[in-house]
């Protein structure tokens, strides 16, 4: 299990990915907004999301689990 | 006669011979078992082929008082414990050879005998010597480490009261010649201040590790269950701590990355960085580069495609390539110059500035001017991370290193902004505040104290507020202060030298450094200026 965390906070822009969804290495599961940008977050590895923990909308924090995969 | 000559040179040749096969056979192969590369294997790697001159092979550790007087060495060289073995160099090789021609001394550490350990011979003679030496002829100095630490049957008890110099001759260094440890074995306790004080430190994956107390001793001092690996290796240095640079696979790759990292570097700061020739013409358009950048400043991309696209062909060596990724930093060659690259990241972090990147920028823009290496800074900065968490990090002493060094440096500067230029980042990536020989912009550039979303919160607060519509009006403000938002204001201003189409960027860069060839900053006299650190 993997657990994707947050690299700074922000908001949660785009949801890309639900749960069961296969990914590949550095594929985009969601998008973040802060500072401005439209920050990809990627899979660390190849894997099914098990998790979505966050929604469209929400503010996260440095650190906060953001999608589980398995 | 001439039999007792021949005999006084043949225990010559078998002296040398025992010490030149270090810790004996054994040893030897448990040092490759483990992966790694013998002391000796490792120095014909680091220089060219035959120029390796050594000082020191017939030393060994040497009983505290001589035969005819009292103590030897100047703090006092002790016993060699009975019924100890012989330690061939006494566990360190030392010297000089060259890489790419150039002199370089070596202080290397032997695992083979005595695992490595600092003894009084090999630590206040030999070692000592190299740095004397190196010092002198203002040459760079490598150490290669693999080495348990001091040699503890030696150093235990207070005469540790006369150690610790060789930190102090570092500091001396700084700045002065180039200084590199590479990192192939362990490197526990107060060993691990020289990769802390050196300018380049290398890594090898899986054998090497450095941390201030050994896992027996942190067990001892703290009860803490923790191997050396776990706690000190290139996973934790070269992605979590920032100690190390650059994680290598193994040690043949680790010293192909010294030779490399030095061919960068003059030999002392008394040079000028090696001019190397290139048959990329420095006229050269930059191809490609509006499939890799984004006009609109909120998308992302790799800014080292960027990088790889405008200087010399192969040119790139990044440094600290796997901490504090949302900044860049690394050599190139620009028409054969040697060149330091400071580059936001838009891909990691969305390129923000924080804490650690400004430390990672800070030390390597000091490094740079130190050894007269021009400095490149593409910008794309969405500013500083703001907020509680990194108030709590210190964000604002950390960022004042990185305007500090910027500020300080009096090497040729070349600023290009790329896209964003927002606020403190635009300062501390060499703004035109902080003296750039050249400073341009691309046609999308955004220079500006904030976004325009934050300055509408800001300036036209109360407007929005007294609104009928408050969104209508905030949207109309946000673009009013938009349109003063783009680079040829600045131009207008002559607050930057040129707007340029982004395929001119190599060419300008060059001539930018050319430019500033002479360049010649005095600044009022000082003991020292008081970073902050």
């Amino acid at each position: 299990m993997t657990e994707v965390k947050a690299e700074l906070v922000g908001s949660v822009w785009k949801v890309k990915t639900q749960p069961g969804a296969q990914v590949a290495e550095e594929d985009e599961l969601l998008v973040l907004e802060s500072m401005k940008m439209e920050i990809p977050v990627t899979s660390p590895r190849a894997g099914t999301v098990k998790e979505v923990r966050v929604k469209e909308g929400e503010v996260v924090k440095e650190g906060q689990v953001l999608v589980v995969l398995e | 006669m001439g039999d007792d000559y021949n005999k006084l040179v043949g225990e010559l040749l078998s002296r040398r011979k025992r010490n030149l096969a270090m810790g004996g056979e054994e040893k030897v192969a448990r040092q490759h078992q483990r992966g790694k590369l013998t002391v000796r294997e490792r120095i014909d790697l680091l220089f060219d082929p035959g120029t390796f001159v050594e000082l020191g092979l017939l030393a060994n550790q040497q009983p505290a008082t001589s035969p005819l007087a009292g103590e030897v060495g100047p703090a006092s060289s002790p016993a060699r414990p009975e019924g100890t073995e012989p330690t061939p160099a006494d566990g360190v090789v030392t010297g000089h050879g060259d890489i790419d021609g150039r002199q370089v001394w070596v202080i290397a550490y032997d695992f083979t005998v005595m695992a490595g350990s600092m003894g009084a011979v090999g630590e206040q003679f030999k070692a000592a010597r190299v740095r004397d030496l190196a010092l002198r002829y203002r040459k760079p100095i490598v150490w290669l480490l693999d080495s348990a630490g001091a040699r503890i049957q030696e150093a235990a008890g207070s005469k540790f009261a006369g150690t610790g110099w060789l930190f102090a001759d570092q500091v001396v260094m700084s700045g002065v010649i180039p200084q590199v440890a590479a990192m192939l074995g362990p490197c526990a306790a107060g060993t691990a201040y020289i990769p802390g004080l050196a300018d380049f430190v290398p890594m090898v994956k899986g054998t090497s590790s450095m941390s201030l107390g050994g896992a027996r001793l942190v067990k001892a001092a703290t009860g803490e269950d923790v191997t050396d690996h776990d706690m000190g290796g290139s996973q934790v240095h070269c992605y979590e701590s920032g100690v190390g640079d650059n994680e290598v696979e193994d040690d043949k790759e680790c010293l192909a990355t010294v030779r490399r990292f030095l061919s960068y570097l003059p030999s002392s700061n008394t040079e000028a960085p090696p001019l190397v020739e290139t048959d990329d013409p420095p006229e050269r358009l930059v191809a490609g580069l509006d499939k890799i950048v984004p006009v609109s400043p909120r998308s992302v991309y790799d800014v080292r495609k960027v990088i790889k696209a405008i200087f010399d062909h192969e040119s790139w060596f990044e440094v600290k390539p796997s901490w504090a990724k949302n900044i860049v930093i690394g050599f190139a060659r620009a028409a054969g110059h040697s060149v330091g690259v400071v580059a936001n990241q838009p891909l990691q972090k969305g390129g923000v500035l924080d804490s650690d990147a400004a430390d990672k920028a800070a030390r390597f823009i000091r490094m740079c001017d130190a050894f007269n290496i021009a400095l490149v800074y593409l910008m794309d900065v969405p500013g500083f991370m703001v907020g509680s968490q990194v108030e709590k990090e210190g964000i604002i002493r950390h960022g004042a290193k990185m305007l500090y060094a910027t500020s300080e440096a009096t090497v040729p500067k070349v600023t290009v902004i790329m896209r964003k230029a927002y606020g403190a980042g635009y300062y501390v990536m060499c703004g035109k505040g902080y003296e750039p020989d050249t400073i341009v912009a691309w046609p999308f550039a955004e220079i500006s104290v904030m976004g325009p979303e934050g300055a509408v919160n800001i300036i036209f607060n109360k407007q929005v507020e007294a609104s009928d519509n408050p969104e209508a009006t905030r949207a109309q403000l946000i673009e009013t202060i938009r349109a003063q938002i783009n680079p040829y204001l600045a131009a207008g201003w002559a607050m930057i030298d040129d707007v340029i189409d982004p395929a001119e960027t190599r060419r300008v860069i060059v001539k930018g450094i050319e430019q500033a060839r002479d360049k010649k900053i005095d600044r009022p006299w000082r003991k020292h200026g008081n970073i902050p650190v």
